[in-house]
């Protein structure tokens, strides 16, 4: 059942109403018996990898929890007697008894996600083999990429003693298959969201409202301008050799747009469901094509992905004692400054060779990983050479006319390296990328245009939907930024006219505040307007029934 | 050791005001890269171990958690 699907829409309808039906206490039971309902309608044969993830990491957590009760009691009960390096020794014995079960916890859930979407070709031919039939890739469960790095990250946390384990594996089931967030995330954290599905919410307008907003948002992006833009990238995709020069770049920045609009578009759906019903999920973008460098780019992309690979393997290697003392052996050889960050470009090279395969176990996705990766290793080295060539070429670095520069020449980086995890094989990427440079013959202009499968009519729709989004994007960023920095001039001391009405420094939410300021006829224009634009541009298949999202797979 | 730390920040992020700053990390002041340096100078500068498990937020928030955190080891 696709998000934008007309089944999909009475469902949540269901839920909601029951989830306000039943008595406060109760709320949490509606959510998970709703969320196991959508799991079976979606993904039914797979349910039972969910089930064994659920357990392991159920049973984990539990036993992490005990420990660190365990200790924390004894520490607590034996202050006196205990001295700072006893306390440490005290400390490091809980931690090697937890060690084990945190390694045969993530091995059984990185297992079951490693044999079921990246061994699946040699499931297939294995039980080709033994006479049983399946299709490669047939297997995988709904969203297991998303529950599984849930999952482990809820696992590391317990042994970090960030928080406590969950005591109810009915109330756990539910955090690990929450139906808005399944599909495509944003991947939560315990401390954030298990506490908002357990505890029931009381019914608000403001709740409604806002989450109806993001949703039909989220439509709009999703229907009007990703499947639209996402019919010319096919074109040149599927018949990449018909094409080179600005027809591929077109495709490429096309792609950029679909790919954004299309996850963005999901994950507002998911947020707006979850926001119907008083929960707030975590954001998974701040307005990423607004950024200036790569690394900024990947700060505010698929953020709760990137923050999880920061946690958990960023830091972990870029902070180690190994990393860090061959760094220093090998200053030597590498001089003082690549030496100091060895680790780090170590760290970075591992998170994006993760973020690569999270996608999918081809070469084209490990690729991605490290185009990404070693650009921002590069730019990291080259640092100190970038301020000489700036003030030897007398660039102001503090004018807006650079800001731009920088956002667009990211903007052009990341279109650019998109080709990897579109194309279908890191050899197509390399024939594409090579082909936007190697123009043989002028290309017939009308002809390619027409050759991409949008009409006039489509582009019309596509610039002007494309412009509603910039200005919004623009006016939460605004907002963004002056609450940042009424946010600093108060922390000086100097309480400004704005400083007074900061506080809610969260993406998107601004923009919707401003229309809560209108008055009721605009606001209710507004509604309807992109109700229409949705309904009427929307791009349907036979039955009004959409495509599916492009992270659905991953 | 507050001054000492005070320092060491400076001399990372110079464009931050870290002696009025609560919200460090929490804030998306500082990024991953100057976290990674502020802890391996502190870990220099005080002969101590912080390891990525102390790497939550409060921990890294303002100066003043820095000292607790550090005089804690």
């Amino acid at each position: 059942m696709t998000f934008t699907s007309f089944p999909f829409l009475v469902f949540v309808a269901v839920v909601v109403v029951a989830y306000y039906a039943f008595p406060k206490k109760a709320r949490w039971v509606v959510l998970l018996v709703g969320s196991y309902a959508f799991y079976l309608i979606s993904s039914a044969d797979t349910l039972v990898f969910l089930l064994a993830t659920t357990v392991v990491t159920f049973f984990a957590g539990l036993f992490l929890g005990k420990v660190n009760d365990e200790t924390k009691l004894y520490i607590e009960e034996h202050k006196a007697e205990l001295d700072r390096s006893a306390k440490k020794e005290l400390k490091a014995k809980a931690k090697k008894r937890k060690r084990g079960v945190v390694a045969v916890a993530l091995i059984i859930d990185f297992g079951i996600l490693a044999v079921l979407k990246y061994f699946s070709v040699y499931l297939a031919a294995l039980s080709d083999v033994i006479g049983f039939t399946f299709e490669a890739g047939i297997l995988i469960p709904l969203g297991i990429s998303f529950y599984t790095f849930q999952s482990a990250a809820y696992i590391i946390d317990l042994y970090r003693e960030k928080y406590a384990p969950d005591t109810n594996i009915a109330k756990f089931a539910l955090f690990t298959s929450f139906f808005p967030q399944i599909i495509q995330g944003p991947i939560p954290r315990h401390d954030h969201l298990a506490h908002q599905l357990y505890e029931g919410h009381d019914l608000k307008y403001e709740n409604l409202c806002h989450g109806a907003q993001l949703m039909l948002w989220g439509f709009f992006k999703k229907l009007v301008i990703a499947d639209r833009c996402a019919i010319l990238v096919a074109s040149v995709f599927d018949s990449y050799t018909e094409y080179s020069g600005w027809a591929v770049a077109v495709a490429l920045i096309f792609y950029s747009i679909v790919i954004y609009a299309d996850f963005s578009g999901g994950v507002d759906i998911a947020r707006g469901v979850a926001r119907l019903m008083g929960i707030d999920m975590p954001h998974n973008f701040r307005r990423p094509y607004f950024a200036d460098s790569l690394s900024e780019f990947w700060r505010r992309w698929h953020m709760s992905l990137s923050f999880w690979t920061r946690d958990y393997i960023f830091f972990p290697i870029s902070l180690s004692k190994f990393f860090g003392k061959l760094g220093k052996n090998l200053r030597g050889i590498l001089g003082d400054r690549v030496g100091k960050l060895f680790p780090v470009i170590v760290a970075q090279m591992a998170t994006f060779t993760i973020i690569g395969l999270w996608h999918g176990a081809d070469l084209k996705y490990v690729l991605y990983g490290w185009y990404n990766g070693l650009i921002i290793v590069g730019s990291l080295l080259l640092e100190p050479y970038f301020e000489i060539w700036a003030k030897k070429l007398r660039v102001n670095i503090e004018s807006k006319g650079w800001h731009v520069f920088k956002v667009v020449r990211t903007f052009l980086i990341v279109s650019l390296g998109r080709a990897f995890p579109r194309a279908a094989s890191a050899g197509v990427a390399f024939s594409m990328m090579g082909s936007l440079f190697a123009v043989t013959s002028v290309e017939p202009f009308r002809a390619t245009v027409s050759s991409f499968g949008l009409g006039m009519g489509d582009y019309v729709v596509i610039a002007l939907a494309c412009i509603v989004w910039f200005i919004v994007s623009f006016i939460a960023e605004r907002e963004e930024n002056r609450a940042k920095a009424a946010h600093a001039d108060k922390k000086k001391g100097i309480v400004s006219g704005r400083a007074q009405g900061e506080g809610d420094a969260e993406t998107g939410a601004e923009v919707r505040n401003l229309i809560d300021k209108l008055s009721l006829p605009v606001r209710w224009a507004l509604y309807l307007g992109l109700f229409l634009a949705v309904l009427l541009l929307g791009v349907y298949g036979p039955g009004y029934s959409a495509s599916t999202f492009i992270y659905r797979g991953f | 050791m507050r001054d000492t730390i005070l320092e060491i920040l400076q001399d990372i992020r110079s464009d931050i005001d870290f002696e009025s700053e609560t919200e460090l990390v929490d804030g998306g002041l500082l990024t991953s890269l100057d976290i990674v340096a502020i802890v391996s100078e502190l870990n220099d500068e005080f002969d101590v171990d912080i390891s990525p498990d102390d790497l939550l937020p409060e921990n890294f928030n303002s100066v003043d958690a820095m000292v607790e955190l550090i005089s804690g080891m």
